[in-house]
């Protein structure tokens, strides 16, 4: 099982240390960050899974924090890695926010958590709600410093903005405020190609609940009636896009554990208790019949007055209904090695941003 | 509040002031002194003086406060185990605490000290709570027996804990269900060496855990399927019902769950494979479920991708079917991280297939021209890769190839080139078109692979290369500078040249590079293969022809591919788990024996010899490695060295002969065979490096790099027989010369088969009232191997050698083998009491053989029972018989044994000194039965009593057996069928 788990600060300082087993040296944390730090193999980030003189380190990254676990035993991985996803989760629920300073605001509620959560490194109960009754400390909510958008290729998915801590549910001063947010986070993949047009593309995304009702009501969510899950409603394939032009397809989706699907097939209606915090009701993908919120095209010309330039012009449309906007967008572009200086020039009917290195 | 604050006192007698506050009477001060602690506790700081104050604090009824003071005894418990005393009294007070929170804060906290002292109080608290009324109290008190036994396994079991667990696998609540079943699979790990079972999975368990599946947290869902995982069924209709309740399992968001359900599954569909009809259908179907999930698996968080990919890349080289028409998913995003892009690029490569090709190639010509170094050479290697494994694509791969080469990305252009190579290897002589284009790319070759790759397409194509001398005499310019990779491949490429086309230009070449690389070189290898060279050719020019123009094996992709034997443990036994991430077994990088730390010394100081469990894994693969490498090393070196004897026709040295051996049919070139085996040696010599070290199953080693860069083809493992002929008549010419028979010596049983390395043959047998280990060492390596000692592990019979250092029966008394030879040892063995394990026994004998050069060897055999038998072992028919009646009860067994006649059963039995006192037959089953005994004094066995009952010529025999100890009858079941069908 788990050895020890540790938080690191993004400084490889120790915020949060757990040692269960006893089998591992206390300064296995140093051995790790310097590990991840200068990885050994190119100049790639350290894979998720690494062994160093016969301890296995699993780590993930999230909010500019590491969350780390050691083991000398030869469990499963991806157990480790979704347990701690999981107590990032149960961190954002009971403290609002995960970051270094809302941790170390609350070393207490954490450690409290983790006795309950972990047990000589055995997951236990990790539901947010199950654990609300064994907790006796009260959370100190830090809302971050200044919140920034995240940018959209961030790989994280999770509902934005509310940093709230779910024991504010089971408050009796009258200040309680009962509220759920349902967000839909999507994240897609395209790839255009020289002249614009799409090579590829594909939208994983999520419907994201986070709960602060108090008492659990029951409740009903319905999705469009026009849906059509590709490997549940028609195991044999799809066939072909023409056919169901007007439907939204989506090629495999699964569920959390809460949701009753008794009448899904039927109506498309999830119902669900929905426990207190964060969790994800259902994930899906799909890579067909969509249309993607930006376009790009990108061309390259030699500069005529010089033998070292270049030009690379990106043209991006945005085809967000223009009653919306689109905030936290980035465009990065990667260039190769040789390249020795960056210009950049926006157009003037653009919004500001900066040029990046090159 | 927040807790910030608390870190923020640095003050000098804060120690002194958190002490004050800790004794204040006001409970709000109290507790924020007691946070105060624990905030620095958390950053480093020693507050163990502490100790007393705070656990003063323990006895309130502020839950609060009382978990906070738990937090800080886990932590400093163990630097002061007679403070932690004090705790003890609280602990078993709240274990009997109404409120069960309290209660099960008691049992998991004690558990957690890991005091030696605490834990004799602990028992009867734990005891208690496990049947506790409360389930939360329950699966606390479950894995508090798993933290106990790790503490005092004697206890445990004393207590009767383990029972205990296993009928909390029927509780009602499924958290305690799986809480108990982790506890049992973590004390099953620790106590692995003892081999029992502790889950005693019956179809009962079974059900019940099945039953618990679905309403488990995901936790105890992945315990329960580790477990289903583990269970060995071999009834196809069991695996069906199994497999039936887990395939909803992979509708599961949490990744664990998937992977172990998948684990299950495959697991269930090699049990239905069994079945009748193969279950074909059952596994078609079962597979159309998997793909979708593992699918999904792919838009997870990048680090779970990580784990998947590396999973599903076990699975498709299991089952292709699953995923054969996914290709797709595995194409690279934009913003994977590395290790996945690399990872996802291995599988699409292993899914290429005739019908997807041009969608992977045109993907990978993509991935070509990313900005991402190691990623583009990875993609070109991979359109390498596809060419080599999919003929009817080459031509394909060869254009995207070349359109790459046109881009002119130095890098590009090296990796095109060095795969272009393997595809020539590939399929000689279909596609030297392009060499053309290859040769306009000279200039931008800057690395040692891409330059000797080249090289080597020159020398190999000589003949149709126009200015193949001018190309050549282009690079011999910087002959010197060159690493020794391109210095060997210039060497041989200029040979090759030479003979193919000998003009003028080609000879003032061939000597300018001959003179260059036998005097002004330092490095042995390089000046080794020039003076084969030189002499070839100055001996004669036409066997030289048919040795370095020999034509080449055709090698196949199998840089990546798992050891059948590797993958199919990996898959069936350790998928989603560490093992199948790294691709290795678990044995070379979990250490069994779990320590704590604070007996981190001891374990420094432990021996092998002194170690009760097996050999280390980590520590057998590391030696096996070193000596791969170090063989490799050898073999260069001195198979050069005998070669250049022999044409001298000097007296040869004593290591020679074996080497003269194999050689001495070898050397004249009309004889096609013989001139293949010189072309092996040359190709033992040329691929050295290369072979050994691509043959050893653990990925990305070190030494195989190092050693294996000398080698174009080392990437596709191109492993050569390395004269196995010459070394096998080598072998037997030097073990005739030892003493025993040359066929005596090769009926030696194998014990360690270390092909290219050093090999043991060998068997216990009793000579003159001792035990003698009869070895036979036969040594593949190129050099003679000396520093010859040898050790056993503790055993059952306290099995020592006399002497450490062996003695070898080499011709001239020498105390090196020789290389390519077989040379018999005779090691005797007495009995030493220091080394007798206690019971139950066992035959089983760890040996290690230490060299000087191959490091050190470990192998296992088994004592057989005649080796053990003394020879003065009789007693008297009537002290049998009274005996008989004294001893307790008999074990009896029926061993499946054909036993031709009474006689030749007696006649075999005597010679195993397993003394025949009576025999009688039994008229009414026509049964003939035998009374023997014999006496073991090794490991205090004693005198034992056997009773065998058998018909002759009909299969079985029963034996019963009596002696003192119970466990010496296993002992005789297993000794029994080598005597009796007289093979010993």
């Amino acid at each position: 099982m788990i050895s020890q788990f540790y938080i690191l600060s993004p400084r490889g300082d120790v915020i949060i240390r757990k040692d269960y087993l006893g089998d591992v040296p206390r300064t296995s944390s140093e051995t790790f960050f310097r590990n991840a730090k200068f990885w050994k193999e190119g100049d790639g980030e350290a894979p998720p899974v690494f062994n160093v003189d016969g301890v296995t380190y699993l780590h993930i990254k999230e909010g500019g924090v590491q969350l780390v676990a050691t083991t000398r035993a030869n469990l499963s991985p991806s157990f480790v890695l979704e347990f701690l996803r999981r107590i990032c989760t149960i961190v954002k629920d009971y403290c609002g926010f995960l970051s270094e300073d809302a941790i170390r605001k609350n070393v207490v509620l954490v450690y409290e958590l983790l006795d309950e959560v972990v047990d000589y490194g055995f997951p236990q109960n990790t539901a947010t709600e199950a654990l609300k009754q064994f907790v006796v400390n009260e959370p100190t909510v830090v809302a971050p410093a200044y919140y920034q958008a995240k940018p959209l290729f961030s790989l994280s998915k999770g509902p934005t903005g509310v940093f709230k801590s779910v024991l504010e549910t089971t408050r009796t001063d009258g200040k309680r405020r009962d509220e759920i947010f349902v967000d839909v986070v999507e994240r897609i993949t395209c790839t255009f190609n020289a002249s614009g047009y799409i090579a590829s593309a594909q939208v994983d995304g999520a419907v994201q609940i986070k709960s602060y009702l108090a008492g659990n009501p029951p409740i009903k969510i319905k999705l469009n009636d026009d849906l059509l899950i590709g490997k549940r409603d028609a195991p044999y394939g799809v066939s072909d896009s023409s056919s169901n032009g007007h439907m939204v397809v989506l090629d495999d989706c699964n569920f959390h554990e809460v949701a009753n699907l008794d009448s899904f097939d039927v109506d498309r209606t999830i119902s669900l208790v929905p426990p207190d915090g964060e969790f994800a009701l259902m994930n899906y993908r799909t890579s067909h019949g969509f249309k993607p919120p930006f376009r790009l095209q990108a061309s390259v010309e030699r500069d005529p007055n010089s033998d070292v330039k270049a030009n690379l012009t990106l043209r991006l449309w945005c085809e967000v209904p223009s009653d919306k906007a689109a905030s936290g967008l980035e465009v990065e572009v990667p260039t190769p090695r040789y390249v020795q200086r960056v210009h950049c020039d926006l157009e003037s009917s653009s919004a500001g941003g900066g040029a990046g290195g090159g | 509040m927040s807790d910030g604050k608390y870190f923020s006192t640095t003050k000098r007698g804060e120690i002194h002031e958190l002490k004050e506050e800790l004794r204040s009477l006001d409970r709000p001060k109290k507790k924020d002194a007691v946070k105060k602690v624990i905030a620095a506790m958390t950053v480093g700081k020693d507050v163990s003086m502490l100790f007393p104050d705070v656990v003063n604090c323990m006895q309130t009824d502020d839950l609060e406060l009382k978990k906070l003071v738990y937090l800080y005894l886990i932590n400093y418990a163990k630097t002061q185990p007679d403070l932690a005393i004090m705790a003890v009294n609280t602990f078993v007070k709240d274990s009997q605490d109404p409120n069960p929170l309290i209660r099960a804060l008691a049992v998991r906290t004690m558990g957690c000290i890991r005091v030696d002292k605490i834990t004799e109080y602990l028992c009867d608290p734990l005891q208690r709570c496990l049947k506790d009324d409360d389930p939360y109290v329950r699966k606390t008190a479950a894995v508090c027996v798993a933290k106990l036994y790790d503490i005092n396994p004697e206890l445990v079991e004393d207590r009767g804990f383990l029972d205990m667990l296993r009928e909390m696998l029927s509780d009602a609540n499924p958290m305690v269900v799986a809480n108990a079943l982790a506890a049992l699979q973590e004390i099953q790990e620790l106590a692995s060496s003892g081999g029992k079972d502790l889950l005693q999975m019956t179809t009962q368990t079974l059900n019940k855990l099945l039953a618990a599946l679905n309403e488990c947290t995901e936790w105890g869902q992945v315990f329960i399927l580790d477990s289903l995982a583990a269970y060995d069924t071999r009834d196809p209709r069991d695996a069906e019902k199994i497999a039936e309740r887990v395939l909803p399992r992979l509708q599961h968001v949490n990744s664990a769950v998937v992977l172990s359900a998948v684990k299950v599954i495959l697991r269930c569909m090699d049990v239905v494979a069994l079945g009748p009809g193969g279950g074909e259908d059952t596994i078609r179907a079962w597979c159309k479920k998997m793909a979708p999930p593992l699918v999904t698996l792919l838009a997870s968080e990048p680090e779970v991708q990580y784990v998947a990919l590396r999973n599903i890349n076990l699975i498709v080289q299991r089952r292709p079917a699953i995923l054969a028409n996914e290709v797709k998913v595995f194409f690279c995003k934009y913003n994977d991280p590395l290790y996945v892009k690399m990872e996802k690029l291995e599988i699409m490569i292993r899914l290429a297939s005739d019908k997807n090709i041009d969608q992977v190639l045109l993907e990978l010509k993509e991935y070509a021209q990313e900005v991402d170094v190691d990623f583009v050479r990875k993609s070109v290697r991979a359109i390498g890769r596809c060419a080599v494994a999919l003929e009817k694509a080459t031509e394909r791969c060869i254009n995207v190839l070349l359109e790459l080469i046109q881009t002119k990305v130095s890098y590009v252009v090296q990796e095109a080139i060095i795969v272009i190579k393997d595809i020539f290897r590939r399929y000689p002589n279909q596609y030297e078109s392009i060499i053309a284009t290859l040769c306009d790319n000279l200039d931008s070759l800057d690395e040692p692979e891409a330059k000797s790759s080249m090289v080597w397409i020159i020398g190999e194509y000589a003949e149709r290369i126009d200015n193949a001398d001018e190309l050549l005499e282009a690079f011999l310019e910087t002959f010197p500078e060159e690493t020794s990779m391109v210095q060997l491949q210039l060497l041989t490429a200029t040979v090759k040249l030479f003979l193919k086309k000998p003009t003028e230009s080609a000879q003032k070449m061939i000597s300018a590079v001959l003179s260059c690389a036998t005097t002004e070189t330092d490095n042995p290898d390089l000046r080794d293969r020039a003076y084969i060279y030189w002499r070839l050719l100055s001996t004669d020019p036409e066997a030289a022809k048919d040795v370095v123009l020999a034509e080449k094996p055709v090698i196949a992709d199998d840089s990546s591919t798992l050891d059948p034997s590797l993958l199919e443990q990996l898959v069936s036994r350790h998928l989603a788990t560490v093992a199948a991430v790294y691709h290795r077994p678990p044995e070379t990088f979990v250490s069994r024996q779990r320590l704590a730390v604070t007996r981190a010394e001891e374990l420094g100081s432990r021996k092998f010899d002194e170690e009760d469990g097996t050999v280390p894994g980590a520590m057998v693969s590391d030696n096996n490695m070193a000596a791969a490498a170090g063989a490799a090393a050898a073999a260069v070196a001195s198979s050069v060295g005998d070669l250049l004897d022999l044409s001298d026709a000097t007296p040869a040295p004593p290591p020679a002969p074996a080497a003269a051996a194999g050689l001495g049919a070898a050397v004249p070139p009309q004889q096609p065979p013989a001139a293949r085996g010189l072309d092996d040696l040359l190709g033992g010599l040329d691929i050295g490096g290369g072979a050994p070290a691509a043959s050893s199953s653990v990925p990305a080693a070190a030494p195989a790099a190092a050693v294996g860069s000398s080698d174009p083809f080392a990437s596709f493992g191109s492993g050569s027989a390395s004269g196995a002929a010459g070394v096998a008549a080598a072998g037997a010419a030097g073990a005739a010369a030892g003493g025993l028979s040359a066929a005596a010596l090769s009926q030696l049983p194998v014990l360690l088969s270390n092909p290219g390395g050093v090999s043991v043959q060998g068997r216990l047998v009793r000579q003159g009232g001792q035990v003698v280990y009869q070895l036979a060492l036969r040594n593949d390596t190129a050099a003679p191997v000396d520093g010859l000692m040898i050790q056993t592990n503790r055993n059952s019979f306290g099995l020592s050698p006399a002497s450490q250092v062996l003695v070898l029966s080499t011709p001239g008394g020498g105390s090196a083998v020789p290389p390519s030879s077989l040379v018999p040892v005779r090691v005797p063995l007495l009995v030493d009491a220091g080394k007798v394990t206690p019971p139950p026994l066992s035959t089983a004998l760890q040996v290690a053989l230490r060299t000087n050069q191959v490091g050190v060897l470990y192998f296992n055999d088994s004592v057989p029972l005649s080796a053990l038998t003394e020879e003065n072992g009789t007693m008297e028919a009537a002290d049998f018989l009274a005996a008989w009646k004294a001893l307790p009860p008999e074990t009896s067994a029926r061993l499946p044994l054909a036993v031709p006649s009474a006689e030749s059963a007696k006649q075999r039995l005597a010679a195993a000194n397993l003394f025949v006192l009576a025999h009688r037959q039994v008229p009414a089953t026509g049964q003939d039965a035998i009374y023997a005994t014999c006496r073991i004094s090794a490991g205090g066995v004693g005198q034992v009593l056997l009773e065998l009952k058998f018909v002759a010529g009909a299969g079985g025999v029963d034996v019963s057996v009596k002696a003192e100890r119970q466990d010496v009858a296993q002992l005789v079941f297993d000794g029994l069928p080598a005597v009796l069908l007289g093979s010993a």
